[in-house]
C-alpha cells in the first residue's frame, strides 16, 4: 500500500469514522448514503489541507470515490505534498 | 488543529453518561468546518462532557438568536461577518456597489446592528454569550484607493465598536478580542473566497481553527492565578541593589532600562486589579526599604505583602508568602532574572508556574507581560479587588488566635467587632460570587468548577438559590467570602456548592452560614455534594468536628446536629433577600 493510499484512508476514516479500511477503499458517493454533499465538501477540505493541494472545482464532480480521489492525487500535475510521498 | 485532527479528536468516544454541555453556534454562513472545529475544541478542553454544538437557520442571524429558546443551553456563540450588517457588504449576494448605494449600506448596517445589540442583550440575561464580531476584510466595493480608508469604510468600524463596546459591559456578554485573534489569524489569511462561493462557508481552515480555539477559550474559562511572587534585582528594577546602591538602579528610557519599568507599571496594575504581589529577594532589607521610598518607582510598598528579603533559600521565602496568603503553589506565578534561582524554586514546589525574567530582551518582557495577563485576566474588576491585600495584612491578630486555647479564642472573637452580611438571591449576576466558586480550593465542598454558563444553567431552576457572604471587622472588611449554592425543597436543602475564602478563616463565618440556612431557609436537615479533595483539608476537618466523625460523600447534617456542636457565635448578622 502506498503512503498515499494509507493519508487517503485517514481522510476518509476521519469523515466517514464508522467505515473499515477495506469498505474505504470501495467507498463511493453511489454506494455510501453518508455521503452527502456536507460530507464530500467535508471531505474536500481535509484532503486539501492533508496533501497541500488545491482541487479544482472542474474536478469536483469525478471526484466521486476512493478510488477517485487516489487517481486525482497521483497525476504528474499535482501539487508536489501528494507526489513527494509516494 | 488540522480538519482532519479536529475529526479524529470528535471520534474519541466519551463515556454514555458523560455531562452535555449545550453550545449554540449563530451565524448566518454555512457554520460547516468552524462547528467541526468548536466541538474538537471543547472536546479536548473538556474530554469528559459531551459538548453538542446546535446552529440555527443561516442567512437571519438576528432571528435566528431572537427565536432561539435559550433553556439547557450552556452558551451561545454568535459569529457576526459584514454581511450580516447589510448582505451588500457579503460575497454571495449582488446588490450593487455603485457609490449612490453606499449611504444605504450604511443606514441598513446601523438598523441590523442595533437590532444585533437587542437580541443578544434579551438573551444574554439566561444565556453565556460569546460575541465575536466580523473578522473577515470588507469587500472593495469602496471607491477610494485600497491603502486609504473610506470614510464608510470607517464608520462601519464604528457602528461595530459601539454595539461591541456596549454589549461587553453586560455581565452575561463576553466579546472575543479583535486584536488576540489578529495574532493567532492574520486578516490576510482569513477569507477563502472560493469555499464562501460554493458552500457558503467564508473562512479558511487555518481561519476557522483559530476562531474556534479562541471562542473555546471563552466558553470554558479556565482557573486564574491568584498571586505573583517577583524577585527585585534585575527584576523590578535593572541593576544589583547591593552593588549599584539606591540611586544607581533604574528603570527608564535613558538608561536603556525601561523595560524594567514597564514590569513595574504592570505588577502595580495587576494589584491594582486584586492580584496578590509578593517580594522573594536576595538583598539588604534596608536597602530595599529605601528604594520603596523613591518617588519614581511606579509600584509602591502598599502594592506588595509580604516582603521576603533576606540572604536565604527563594524557595524558603517563596513558601512563606504561600503559607502567609494561605494558597496552594499552583495558584501563583514566580518571576527571578536568574535560571538558576527559577530552577531551585521549581525544584522545590514543582506545581508553581515559574518564569525567568528575560532581562535586556525586549520582546522577551512585553511576551512575559502578555503570558502574566493570561494567567490573571479576569472579565470584571469587583469592589473585593481592592480589599484583598490589606485584608490578608491585616490577618496577623487571627492567624495568633487560630492557635489559642479555645476559650481565648472565644474572648477574640468576642471581641472583634464582627459583623456578617447574608444577600440571598435566585440570579447569577454576582461576579464576585462566581470568581470564588472556582478559585476556592481549602473550603470547598468539592472542589468542583463551574463555566459560567453551567453556573448560570444552575439557577434556572425555581429551587436554586445563591447565599453570598461578606465579613468585616475592626481590623478591616473582607468583602464578598463565602458563597453556598443550593437547591431548596421542603424541609430540606441540597448544597451544591459552598466555598468560603481562606482569608475568613477562623471567624466562623462557616458556622454562620449553617446557623442561616436551618433558621432563615428552615431547613432540618442539610444534604451537601460532597467529596474529599487532595486540597479541601480544612474543609474536611470542619466537617469531621461538626458531625463526629470523618464525613461519607452526599452527607447530611440535622439541625439537631449542628446545634450540639456549634460552638458559640459572637456576630452581628444583616441580611438581604432579593428573590
Amino acid at each position: 500500500m502506498s503512503e498515499i493510499q494509507d493519508r487517503l484512508i485517514r481522510c476518509f476514516s476521519s469523515v466517514f469514522p464508522a467505515l473499515t479500511p477495506e469498505e474505504i477503499r470501495a467507498a463511493s458517493a453511489q454506494s455510501l448514503a453518508v455521503w452527502n454533499s456536507l460530507a464530500a465538501v467535508t471531505l474536500m477540505a481535509v484532503v486539501e489541507q492533508e496533501f497541500n493541494v488545491h482541487i479544482d472545482l472542474l474536478d469536483l464532480p469525478e471526484l466521486d470515490s476512493f478510488e477517485a480521489f487516489q487517481t486525482y492525487l497521483r497525476r504528474p500535475t499535482r501539487a508536489s505534498g501528494a507526489d513527494r510521498n509516494q | 488543529m488540522k480538519l482532519i485532527d479536529a475529526l479524529e479528536v470528535l471520534k474519541r468516544s466519551v463515556v454514555d453518561d458523560a455531562p452535555e454541555s449545550k453550545v449554540h453556534l449563530a451565524c448566518s454562513f454555512t457554520p460547516l468546518h468552524l462547528q467541526t472545529f468548536l466541538a474538537a475544541q471543547l472536546r479536548i478542553r473538556r474530554p469528559r462532557h459531551r459538548a453538542v454544538i446546535n446552529t440555527g437557520l443561516f442567512g437571519d442571524l438576528a432571528g435566528s438568536i431572537e427565536r432561539l429558546d435559550p433553556s439547557g443551553i450552556h452558551a451561545l456563540v454568535v459569529v457576526v461577518e459584514w454581511e450580516d450588517l447589510d448582505a451588500r457588504l457579503g460575497v454571495r449576494t449582488l446588490g450593487g456597489w455603485r457609490p449612490s448605494s453606499l449611504p444605504d449600506i450604511a443606514d441598513s448596517a446601523e438598523q441590523a446592528a442595533a437590532r444585533l445589540r437587542r437580541v443578544i442583550l434579551k438573551v444574554s440575561r439566561f444565556v453565556l454569550t460569546v460575541v465575536c464580531m466580523p473578522t473577515l476584510p470588507l469587500p472593495p466595493l469602496f471607491w477610494t484607493p485600497p491603502d486609504r480608508a473610506a470614510s464608510l469604510e470607517l464608520h462601519l468600524h464604528q457602528i461595530v465598536g459601539t454595539i461591541a463596546a456596549s454589549l461587553s459591559e453586560q455581565p452575561g456578554v463576553c466579546i472575543a478580542n479583535a486584536q488576540f485573534l489578529g495574532e493567532i489569524s492574520p486578516p490576510s489569511q482569513r477569507l477563502d473566497l472560493k469555499s464562501d462561493v460554493i458552500a457558503g462557508f467564508p473562512y479558511t481552515l487555518q481561519h476557522a481553527s483559530a476562531l474556534a480555539g479562541l471562542l473555546s477559550g471563552l466558553i470554558d474559562n479556565q482557573p486564574l492565578k491568584k498571586g505573583l511572587i517577583t524577585d527585585l534585582d534585575d527584576t523590578l528594577w535593572s541593576g544589583i541593589l547591593g552593588e549599584d546602591g539606591v540611586s544607581g538602579i533604574s528603570w527608564h528610557l535613558e538608561r536603556q532600562t525601561h523595560m524594567h519599568g514597564l514590569y513595574q507599571q504592570f505588577v502595580a496594575s495587576l494589584a491594582g486589579a486584586g492580584v496578590l504581589v509578593g517580594v522573594a529577594s536576595k538583598n539588604d532589607p534596608a536597602l530595599v526599604e529605601q528604594v520603596f521610598h523613591r518617588s519614581d518607582l511606579f509600584i509602591t510598598k502598599n502594592d506588595i505583602f509580604p516582603f521576603e528579603v533576606h540572604w536565604s533559600r527563594k524557595s524558603e521565602s517563596v513558601r512563606r508568602i504561600l503559607d502567609t496568603w494561605n494558597v496552594g503553589a499552583d495558584s501563583v506565578v514566580f518571576v527571578d532574572d536568574s535560571p538558576m534561582e527559577v530552577a531551585e524554586v521549581k525544584t522545590a514546589l514543582p506545581e508553581l508556574e515559574c518564569v525567568v525574567f528575560p532581562k535586556n530582551d525586549y520582546q522577551g518582557v512585553w511576551d512575559l507581560l502578555k503570558e502574566l495577563r493570561g494567567f490573571f485576566g479576569k472579565p470584571l474588576l469587583t469592589e473585593d479587588d481592592s480589599l484583598r491585600l490589606g485584608s490578608i495584612r491585616n490577618a496577623s491578630p487571627w492567624r495568633d488566635s487560630m492557635q489559642s486555647a479555645a476559650s481565648s479564642a472565644d474572648d477574640f472573637l468576642r471581641t472583634a467587632d464582627a459583623s456578617i452580611a447574608f444577600s440571598l438571591t435566585r440570579e447569577s449576576g454576582d461576579a464576585r460570587a462566581f470568581e470564588l466558586v472556582n478559585k476556592t480550593n481549602q473550603f470547598n465542598i468539592n472542589g468542583k468548577r463551574l463555566s459560567e454558563s453551567e453556573w448560570r444553567n444552575f439557577f434556572k431552576d425555581p429551587a436554586a438559590f445563591l447565599l453570598v457572604v461578606s465579613y468585616k471587622d475592626k481590623y478591616g472588611p473582607l468583602g464578598k467570602i463565602a458563597v453556598v449554592m443550593g437547591k431548596s425543597t421542603e424541609r430540606k436543602i441540597h448544597v451544591h456548592m459552598w466555598v468560603m475564602s481562606c482569608r475568613a478563616f477562623s471567624r466562623r463565618v462557616e458556622h454562620q452560614c449553617l446557623r442561616y440556612l436551618f433558621e432563615d431557609l428552615g431547613a432540618d436537615e442539610i444534604v451537601f455534594d460532597y467529596q474529599p479533595t487532595s486540597r479541601n483539608g480544612p474543609l474536611q476537618e470542619f466537617f469531621a468536628a461538626l458531625m463526629e466523625g470523618p464525613p461519607a460523600e452526599k452527607v447530611g447534617l440535622s439541625r439537631e446536629l449542628f446545634s450540639k456542636n456549634a460552638p458559640p457565635l459572637f456576630h452581628r448578622i444583616t441580611k438581604a433577600v432579593h428573590v
